[in-house]
C-alpha cells in the first residue's frame, strides 16, 4: 500500500532540477537510486543522504538502459516500486528552427531512451506491481521556442496513453506535465526568461505535487499554478 | 499520393527505400533508408537541390504491433527514427535552406491514433504524437516564410502496411481507399488547412477521442490490443 512501506524508487535525471528536488523529498522514507550525466565526483555532497547514484548518459539510449539495470542489480534490488523517468534536455531553437543535432539529441534523451528504459524496467516494475512515471511538460501541445522538445514530450504523452492501457493491472503508467519551474533547465536550453521567471513555481513545490500525483497513479496530470492554488503542494496522497 | 500528384501535373520527387511502382509515371527517385541518420544526411543536399517545392508531404511511417514489452528495442528505435526524427530533420533542413516556392505547403502525416491512443503500438503512437506537436510548433516559423503547415491524421487505410499490423480477422473493407485518402489530404494541404482528417467516420471518432479520451483508448484496447495477443 502506498504510504505504508519503504519503496524502492529510481529517478533518472536525479542530480539536478526537479529530479533532485523529488529525490530530496522522498529520500527520508524510501530507498532511492538516482541517475544522471554528471560524474560521481561532480555530484558528491549534492545528493540526499543514502541515495545511490549511477552515471548514465541518456544521449546513448541503449547504453543508458544497460547502466540503469546494472545499477539496480548492484543495489541488490530484485523489484522496483517506482520508476520516475525524468531525464530530459531541451535546446532553444534560433529563428524557430532546431538544428539537426538538436532534434536528434532531444529525441534520443527525452523519448528514445525513456521508451527503451520503460521496456527494460518492465519485469522489475511488474514484480512489485509498481508505477512507471514519465515526466512530460506543458509544452507537449507545441512550442515555437522549443519545437523538438515539445515533440519529444508529446511523444511521451502518446506513449503513456497507449502503455497505460496495455499494462493495466500489472504496472501503473502515468505522465506528468510540469509547468515552468525555477530550475536551471531554461538557462541550459539557452533561454533567459528574465522577469517572467518570477512566475515560475518553486522546484520544491513542483516536486511535492509530483510526489502526490505519483501516489495517486492518475494520468495525465498537469502540474501548474492551478494545482498549486488548490493546495496541491501541501495536500493529496503521500508517497 | 505520387500518382495523384502526377495526374495533377506536378513533377514529383520521391524519397524512399524502394522505387515507386512503374505505373506511377516519371518520378525523380532518391533512394534512402530513412531510419539511417548517415543516409539521410547524405541525400539531403540532393533533396534540397531538387527543389524548390510547391508541396512537401512527409508521409513516411512504419509500425510494429504487439505487446510493447515483446517488441524488440531495435524496432521501437527504428519506428521513432523513421516516423518522427526523419520528417522533423527533413522539415528543419528544407525550411533552413528555403527550399520552398512562395505559398508552398508542408504536410506532416501523423495518425488518427493522436486522438484515440493506440494500445498495441505504443512507440508508433509516441512517434505520431511527437510529429503532431512538432507540426504545431513549426507553424508560426513556416508562416513567416509564406509556407502553410497541414497535419494529417489518417485512420486505417487499405494498404499492405495496415494488413500486416491489423489484428487477425479485421475487416479490411472498413479501411479507406489510399487514393481517396491521398486526394483529401492534398486538397486540404493546397487549401492551407491546419488539419486534415480524411473520412467522416474518422472525424467523428477523432471528436469523440478528444471529448472522452479514456473510453476511446479502452475501445482501442478491446478492438486492437486484446485481439493482437
Amino acid at each position: 500500500m502506498i504510504g505504508a512501506t519503504r519503496r524502492r524508487i529510481l529517478i533518472t535525471g536525479g542530480n539536478t532540477g526537479l529530479g533532485l528536488a523529488l529525490a530530496k523529498k522522498l529520500s527520508g522514507r524510501h530507498q532511492i537510486l538516482l541517475s544522471g550525466r554528471k560524474s560521481q565526483a561532480e555530484v558528491a555532497g549534492t545528493l540526499p543522504p543514502g541515495a545511490g547514484y549511477v552515471v548514465a548518459d541518456h544521449a546513448d539510449p541503449e547504453r543508458s538502459v544497460q547502466t540503469l539495470i546494472a545499477g539496480i542489480r548492484d543495489l541488490g534490488w530484485d523489484r522496483l516500486d517506482n520508476a520516475v523517468l525524468n531525464a530530459g534536455t531541451g535546446m532553444m531553437a534560433h529563428d524557430g528552427l532546431d538544428t539537426v543535432s538538436a532534434i536528434r539529441e532531444t529525441l534520443d534523451v527525452n523519448l528514445v531512451a525513456t521508451i527503451l528504459q520503460a521496456q527494460a524496467l518492465f519485469p522489475l516494475l511488474a514484480k512489485a506491481r509498481g508505477t512507471l512515471t514519465l515526466i512530460g511538460s506543458v509544452a507537449h501541445k507545441g512550442s515555437a521556442n522549443v519545437p523538438a522538445y515539445a515533440a519529444s514530450k508529446a511523444g511521451l504523452h502518446g506513449f503513456a496513453r497507449a502503455l497505460r492501457s496495455e499494462w493495466s493491472g500489472r504496472v501503473s503508467v502515468q505522465v506528468l506535465h510540469p509547468g515552468p519551474s525555477k530550475t536551471g533547465m531554461h538557462a541550459k536550453a539557452g533561454y533567459e526568461p528574465g522577469r517572467i521567471r518570477a512566475l515560475f513555481l518553486d522546484a520544491d513545490d513542483v516536486a511535492a505535487m509530483m510526489a502526490s500525483a505519483i501516489a495517486a497513479r492518475r494520468s495525465p496530470v498537469t502540474i501548474s499554478w492551478i494545482r498549486y492554488f488548490n493546495g496541491g503542494a501541501f495536500t493529496g496522497r503521500k508517497l | 499520393m505520387a500518382e495523384h500528384l502526377l495526374g495533377c501535373g506536378y513533377e514529383v520527387v520521391s524519397l524512399d527505400r524502394n522505387r515507386p511502382c512503374a505505373g506511377a509515371g516519371p518520378v525523380l527517385f532518391i533512394q534512402c533508408e530513412l531510419g539511417s541518420r548517415s543516409e539521410l544526411d547524405r541525400v539531403m543536399p540532393e533533396v534540397i537541390e531538387a527543389g524548390p517545392y510547391d508541396l512537401v508531404l512527409l508521409n513516411t511511417g512504419i509500425n510494429a504491433t504487439g505487446a510493447f514489452e515483446t517488441v524488440s528495442s531495435e524496432s521501437h528505435q527504428q519506428i521513432l527514427r523513421v516516423n518522427a526524427e526523419a520528417p522533423m530533420v527533413m522539415a528543419s533542413r528544407l525550411l533552413t535552406e528555403r527550399a520552398f516556392t512562395p505559398s508552398a505547403a508542408l504536410v506532416f502525416v501523423s495518425s488518427l491514433s493522436f486522438f484515440t491512443g493506440y494500445p498495441g503500438a505504443a512507440s508508433y503512437a509516441a512517434s505520431k504524437d511527437a510529429l503532431s506537436a512538432y507540426a504545431a510548433s513549426m507553424r508560426k516559423t513556416a508562416k513567416a516564410r509564406g509556407i502553410s503547415i497541414t497535419t494529417a491524421y489518417p485512420g486505417p487505410i487499405r494498404t499492405d502496411h495496415a494488413e500486416r499490423h491489423a489484428p487477425a480477422g479485421a475487416d479490411a473493407t472498413r479501411r479507406m481507399d489510399p487514393g481517396l485518402v491521398a486526394r483529401l489530404i492534398i486538397a486540404d494541404a493546397v487549401g492551407g488547412r491546419k488539419t486534415s482528417i480524411p473520412g467522416g467516420a474518422n472525424r467523428v471518432f477523432a471528436l469523440i477521442g478528444r471529448i472522452a479520451p479514456k473510453p476511446v483508448t479502452a475501445l482501442m484496447r478491446r478492438g486492437i490490443y486484446v485481439r493482437l495477443k
